[in-house]
């Protein structure tokens, strides 16, 4: 595909690794995080840390959705889906995500009507083809997805589509990113940034990790050059003693972000005091519910939902991964009793969560390794 | 199951902060909606107001049915 196979290629591949090596300075060891999934999955799947010289470690970070969301929530969700007359909408990962007892598609296995969508577009189309029926889409993402789901409500309220409603877990990025800064677990050298997040929120949410922090951060496309890219840009700050925010996804990302999606969160949305997120527990204003205009939309006021908070199962060490502080083949339960078939964490749920990624694609490599 | 824009065991829209370039094939304006298709001949229904006005041809990012950028092609550097 044009502009995406250049992004690809071998050579220019190799010849930004040959930049990276000689950006680095010996004896020093740089610990960069990748804070979004998909760019999680890109290094597994192409094997862009193969091509790093040894003393540059990728840390992943919390830029999963589906990973970071609390049993408790998935527990509401299999509530509202266990209602009578609800048909229940959302996206295919979250249907695997284990709650305390059981995950959506075993609710679905015992009757609960659970459907999979693309968008929520999706959701508000099977609303409208079941008015008799009360539609509930199950609302997960970082800014990325939040402006679909606010376009979605308001087209709901414009078309006086009325069964229809949002159980919302849109969460935001800038919050966790601070927490991870915070955390005395944890010394970062520089951040990959998040792409399409970007795309919607601009470059100067970031600005705060140089100024307050030091540390610079590069926002980065998706393929695998994009990535390599991002990486000597992160050493090319380091090595010249300054930090600031950069952007190499500028095909894609402007840096002001894009206003309108800004505005529809605003008017859709508001920011929740706190959220818990799976293994960083709460954090504040980092998650999103429905606006006052919009709470006639909002399922967890149409429905009962138990709203219980469960801790996260003693084996799993998801918050751990999620915090970077080990990778996923440290964890004691990783490829044994947690797998993608049957993930005990959800980072093993999503193939973008650091788990499943490095299951399916990294640990043939240190297989090879070890042998 | 993997669509073009959905879930499955390769990727998910919302966890790999998925985009997927699209070009518009059909402008319903009045509903703030394009016909447009991906990369493997798939046709989809995207909401296009966050880049409004669009026109067919236009390439287009699309994310959970919805545009959220223009593409703007470019080399690497």
């Amino acid at each position: 595909m044009r502009f995406v196979d250049e992004f690809r290629d071998a050579e220019l591949g190799r010849a930004v690794a040959a930049e990276i090596l000689s950006l680095i300075e010996p004896g020093r060891h740089y610990k960069l995080m990748e804070v979004c999934g998909g760019h999680t999955h890109s290094i597994y799947k192409y094997g862009v840390d193969d091509l790093l010289p040894a003393n540059v470690e990728l840390v992943h970070g919390p830029g999963c959705p589906v990973c970071v969301i609390p049993m408790g929530r998935v527990d509401d969700g299999i509530a509202l889906a266990r209602t009578d007359g609800v048909i229940f909408t959302c996206f295919g990962d979250m249907m695997r995500v284990p709650g305390s007892e059981g995950s959506l598609l075993e609710a679905k296995a015992a009757g609960a009507d659970v459907r999979m969508v693309y968008s929520p577009l999706d959701a508000l189309r099977i609303a409208k083809q079941n008015p008799d029926r009360e539609v509930v889409f199950f609302a997960i993402g970082f800014e990325t997805t939040a402006p679909s789901t606010a376009l979605t409500l308001k087209r709901a309220r414009a078309e006086g589509v009325t069964n229809f409603s949002c159980m919302c877990n849109h969460v935001t990025i800038v919050p966790p990113v601070r927490a991870l800064l915070e955390s005395p677990d944890l010394r970062l050298d520089g951040f990959i940034g998040p792409g399409h997040v970007s795309t919607i929120v601009g470059g100067r949410p970031f600005e705060f990790i140089p100024a307050d922090y030091g540390k610079p951060l590069v926002i980065a496309g998706f393929e695998p050059l994009d990535i390599l890219q991002a990486i000597a840009m992160i050493l090319r700050q380091l090595e010249a003693g300054r930090c600031g925010v950069e952007n190499q996804y500028t095909r894609v990302v402007p840096y002001e972000g894009n206003l309108r999606a800004l505005e529809v969160m605003a008017e859709v949305f508001e920011l929740r005091p706190h959220f818990e997120w799976r293994g960083l527990g709460f954090i504040s204003h980092s998650g999103l519910q429905l606006s006052e205009a919009y709470a006639d939309l909002d399922a967890e006021r149409r429905f009962q939902v138990p709203g219980v908070r469960v801790a996260d199962p003693k084996a799993c060490q998801c918050g751990e991964v999620l915090k970077g502080v080990i990778k996923p083949w440290e964890c004691k339960v990783f490829g044994t009793a947690c797998t993608p078939e049957r993930p005990i964490g959800t980072c093993m749920v999503s193939s973008e969560g650091a788990c499943a990624a490095y299951y399916n694609f990294g640990r043939f490599a240190r297989e090879r390794e070890v042998v | 199951m993997t669509g073009a824009d959905g879930c499955g065991p390769d990727h998910c829209i919302t966890c790999g902060d998925d985009g997927v370039p699209m070009t518009v094939v059909a402008v319903d304006p009045e509903r703030g909606l394009a016909l447009c298709g991906d990369g493997d001949g798939e046709r989809h229904s995207v909401e296009t107001a966050l880049v409004d006005p669009v026109a067919a041809g236009d390439r287009l990012l699309v994310h959970a049915g919805t545009a959220i950028a223009a593409l703007v092609e470019e080399p690497p550097r």
